[in-house]
């Protein structure tokens, strides 16, 4: 087959629907990426706007331009907005966009899981800005402490669409990171060990498990407080045996590694880049690989360096400002690694060069003035002034939009395919380091003489006044600036001149293809023998169009990819990818009828919308697998491999392990908080303790023993190519058993009465969840059994089915000994 | 996935074990310690118990990953493992310094 042939047949077979159905039923990783960054920066110029009003009325004291009320809903929209609206979707944007291509592959693991995350995303972003411009949007702040967020402080709707909206919006980031770490661990190209992995994919690999487990807390921290203002449990009401200060850790618990999370890929942008621009590659991988699951590990250690101001005793403040001091140590390494591949290469100035030197002078001021903060006094000073807000927008603007800019002119041309040619660039580049630093340079200034932050106006004759004015000024000139930036982009995508293949003469993977790429990206999966391959063979791009590579021939007619060893990059199998579907933002429509139903108290909406989701998603698996054995398929001429779907660990399986890994650190949040209530809060003990008895502690353990035998008889009998009957029917009754045995825990226990109340509820409530999601499952692979899809050979769904079970037994047992245990106990 | 457990292992132990001590440090203060019959000499000794505990098991993990048995195959693995459980030794070490030097509960 000629390359253009193979190009026509790989085209007709992964191409996105034409015309403007193309937008909802796409599963492209291609279309998924730009459409991430395009809806980021939408978000991200709405933020701005925000930002501007903020300056204009705080450039005078005394200022009338906003009422207190809309003033507290525009800063807390605002950061908001950046942080959870742009700095992650464009996070995620990026990562889809690249790492297929960067790997040596076609698509991402999960491409509908994709695109239901995308939507997810768009349709509850949405919903806050609809919040916004309804002038009913939140107003607590970004981090939404109660007892200013709960329905004491805010009685009205506003929290809610918080708490409800972003834990919508916080599904894309956790679809977007279970996908991204199985296609890092199995979706590179064959010989691609884990030493000659882009180090792009290393950062990524590390954010996307930190997302994994921190975003859990957050959003478990998010459901116990709309639990408490929409049905009175009182998790963070003090007279109730609640403790505000509970919200504080989750939040946290989330909010630092937040931070890393975000700076993590900006650092994945310079190591990626700065070599590049260098004309060298780049020094101690090795060591910049440690220092990035080093930064993402110790990140988790600091939380409390947030709450240095709540009381703490002196033990657990020496604690977290040691772990804060730590993570310098890593930080560091990378600086020092970057240094020295400048010192070793030779540096061109070319305009994303420009923006990573930006990086280096504002990141590090934000670096030596976290190092302040983490120093206990000094955070006791300056907690809650100008300053922290200027410290940490010197950490997410210089740490994290001057890399994503200079990622954005790095990639443009791979993007666009075309070359820049109008140079607003450059003038936009000063205007907005020149206006940045003006501006927070200045809020230093005026948080270290005592301005606080969140707080409409101030007093004239406080030495505040000229300062204000002077960081206001910086900011329209910022705001000017990246208005040019995107005046520069959308100029240069739509009519400058078509540009070369490798602009940069980089080595790595994304560049080996036609630009703008084609919907498969390589028409054949190359074989990697180092970190950088275009360089190290300038010829690979033509013997990949020629179908030289793995997967050379269409001619089966189906989206097919490759998996790897995890370690080895051996490969392992081939898998047959879905096609165009609007079924994910049907699903995830009627996911936003569960939010909607909750926000708007239409409680009834909330289980149908539930149905609907439950329904959706059998209907999204059913259309995955065969009812035939297929066998062994040529991955290239002469070598043939397992199908996906006939193998005992296919992508699912290790989907659901990832996922289940961020259920299993909400459930650990949920039991740090319910010992952090009974250690810390007042009025405990509770006036009673929950009493098992002996029913229902028999039933749980009973009920688990036979959901975890029965799917292993299952898929004993099953490999046996033997009836599998009795071992789903057990399977079954096992789920209902421990369900039962929850449901007891909630029976005559008020959740209104007591913190511990509304904790065995959610404890009880999290089992009956996870028992019932195990129950479905186990019908689901009976009916799909009797359906012809499951057989000893195609075993895969089964191992699934088994991992959920054995979860869901040894989860419940845990959470339901939590309830008990204190009651036996006493 | 051996390789990835023998490289994120020795952080998340430090991870684990620093979480622990640290709510170890809180019921010790709360009131709950106090109702349990235990005064705050034993409330050191247990921290102290604590981060001996979490030290040694930290040298316990460094010295399994140089042996054949646990070591990887792959250089680069076994390197980057190697680092970072001296990383992780390094951390346990620096953060649980409070335990010898700061009061308790004040």
């Amino acid at each position: 087959m000629t390359a253009l042939r193979l190009h026509r047949e790989l085209t007709r077979i992964w191409a996105s629907e034409p015309g403007w159905k193309g937008w909802f039923t796409t599963v492209n990783h291609n279309d998924l990426g730009r459409m991430f960054i395009v809806a980021s920066i939408v978000f991200f110029v709405i933020g701005g706007v925000l930002a501007m009003l903020i300056r204009a009325q705080l450039a005078s004291p005394r200022s009338a331009f906003m009422a207190p009320e809309t003033y507290a809903q525009v800063f807390t929209m605002h950061g908001t907005i950046m942080m959870f609206l742009f700095a992650i979707p464009l996070i995620e944007g990026v990562a889809v966009y690249l790492l297929p291509k960067m790997l040596g592959t076609r698509d991402l693991a999960f491409p509908r899981l994709t695109a239901y995350g995308f939507w997810c995303y768009v349709l509850g972003g949405s919903l806050l800005i609809l919040s916004l411009l309804l002038g009913i949007a939140p107003d607590s702040g970004w981090f939404m402490y109660p007892p200013l967020s709960s329905t004491l402080g805010s009685p009205g709707i506003n929290s809610d669409f918080w708490l409800l909206g972003i834990t919508f919006v916080e599904i894309s980031a956790i679809s977007a990171a279970v996908e991204i770490t199985v296609t890092i661990l199995r979706y590179r190209a064959p010989g691609m060990s884990l030493d000659r992995m882009p180090v792009y994919a290393w950062y990524i690999l590390v954010v996307a498990v930190m997302i994994l487990t921190g975003f859990p807390p957050m959003i478990l921290g998010s459901i116990l407080l709309e639990l408490e203002r929409a049905f009175g449990m009182p998790f963070f009401q003090v007279e109730n045996g609640g403790d505000s200060l509970l919200w504080q850790h989750l939040f946290w618990l989330f909010g630092h590694p937040e931070v890393y999370i975000i700076f993590l890929p900006a650092a994945a942008v310079i190591s990626t880049i700065l070599p590049v621009m260098a004309r060298t590659t780049l020094l101690g991988y090795g060591w910049v690989v440690a220092a990035a699951v080093s930064l993402g590990v110790l990140s988790f250690g600091i939380w409390v360096h947030h709450m240095f101001t709540t009381g703490i005793p002196h033990m657990g403040l020496a604690f977290f400002s040691a772990a804060s001091t730590l993570v310098a140590v890593p930080t560091a390494v990378q600086i020092f690694a970057w240094i020295g591949t400048l010192w070793k290469g030779r540096p061109e100035l070319h305009l994303p060069m420009l923006w990573i030197l930006a990086f280096f002078a504002t990141f590090v001021i934000g670096g030596l003035t976290g190092v302040m903060v983490a120093v206990v006094p000094f955070d006791w000073q300056v907690h809650d002034t100008h300053f922290v807000v200027a410290h940490l927008h010197y950490v997410l603007v210089g740490g994290f939009v001057f890399p994503m800019l200079a990622a954005l002119y790095y990639w443009l041309p791979h993007v666009t395919g075309r070359r820049r040619f109008f140079k607003l660039g450059e003038t936009a580049f000063w205007l907005i380091m020149v206006g940045f630093h003006i501006t927070f340079l200045a809020v230093h200034w005026a948080g270290l003489l005592g301005q606080r932050r969140r707080t409409h106006t101030y007093d004239e004759g406080q030495g505040w006044e000229i300062i204000n004015l002077i960081a206001s000024i910086g900011g329209f000139v910022t705001a000017i600036g990246f208005a040019l930036v995107i005046l520069d982009i959308v100029v240069n995508a739509a009519v400058a001149v078509r540009g070369s293949r490798d602009p940069w003469q980089a080595g790595t993977l994304e560049w080996a293809m036609p630009t703008p790429p084609a919907a498969y990206n390589f028409a054949s999966l190359p074989e990697i023998r180092s970190r950088d391959p275009l360089r190290d063979d300038p010829a690979l791009p033509v013997r990949i169009a020629r179908g030289e590579g793995w997967l050379g021939d269409a001619s089966r007619g189906r989206r097919e990819s490759l998996t790897v060893a995890t370690a080895t990059g051996e490969p392992a199998q081939v898998v047959v990818l879905p096609g165009n579907t609007g079924l994910p933002l049907l699903m995830a429509v009627t996911t936003g009828g569960i939010f909607v139903g909750m926000l708007l108290k239409l409680y009834w909406l909330v289980p149908l919308a539930a149905l609907g989701v439950a329904t959706l998603a059998a209907r999204w698996a059913w259309g995955l697998g065969a009812t035939r054995d297929e066998g062994p398929v040529e991955g290239r001429p002469g070598l043939v491999l397992a199908l996906a779907s006939e193998s005992v660990d296919p992508p699912g399986w290790w989907g659901s392990l990832f996922l289940l890994l961020a259920d299993a650190t909400l459930l650990g949040s949920l039991l740090f908080g319910y010992a952090f209530l009974w250690t810390v809060a007042p009025n405990w003990p509770p006036p009673t303790w929950a009493e098992p008895g002996l029913l229902a502690p028999s039933l749980a353990l009973v009920g688990a023993a036979l959901s975890v035998t029965g799917i292993q008889l299952a898929d004993l009998r099953l490999r046996q190519e033997r009836g599998p009957w009795l071992g789903f029917l057990l399977g079954l009754a096992g789920s209902v058993a421990l369900a039962l045995a929850a449901g007891m825990v909630l029976l005559g226990t008020d959740p209104t009465a007591h913190a511990y109340n509304a904790t065995l509820w959610v404890l009880g409530g999290f089992v009956v969840l996870h028992a019932g999601l195990a129950g479905l499952m186990t019908l689901y692979l009976t009916c799909r059994y009797a359906a012809g899809f499951v057989t000893g050979r195609r075993i895969g769904e089964a191992r699934i089915v088994r991992l959920w079970t054995d979860y869901a037994a040894g989860t419940g047992l845990l959470a339901l000994a939590a309830a008990w245990l204190p009651g036996a106990v006493a | 996935m051996t390789d990835i457990l023998r490289i994120s292992g020795p952080l998340t132990l430090w991870l684990t074990a620093f979480s622990a001590v640290y709510g170890l440090q809180g019921l010790i203060c709360s009131p709950r310690w106090a109702e349990a019959g235990l005064d705050l000499a034993a409330g050191r000794m247990a921290l102290a118990l604590a981060a001996s505990l979490v030290l040694g098991l930290q040298v316990a993990f460094l010295l399994a990953l140089r042996t054949t048995r646990f070591a990887s195959c792959s250089g680069f693995v076994r390197t980057l493992s190697l680092g970072l459980s001296t990383v992780a030794l390094v951390a346990s070490a620096w953060t649980l310094i409070p335990v010898a030097t700061t009061s308790a509960c004040l």
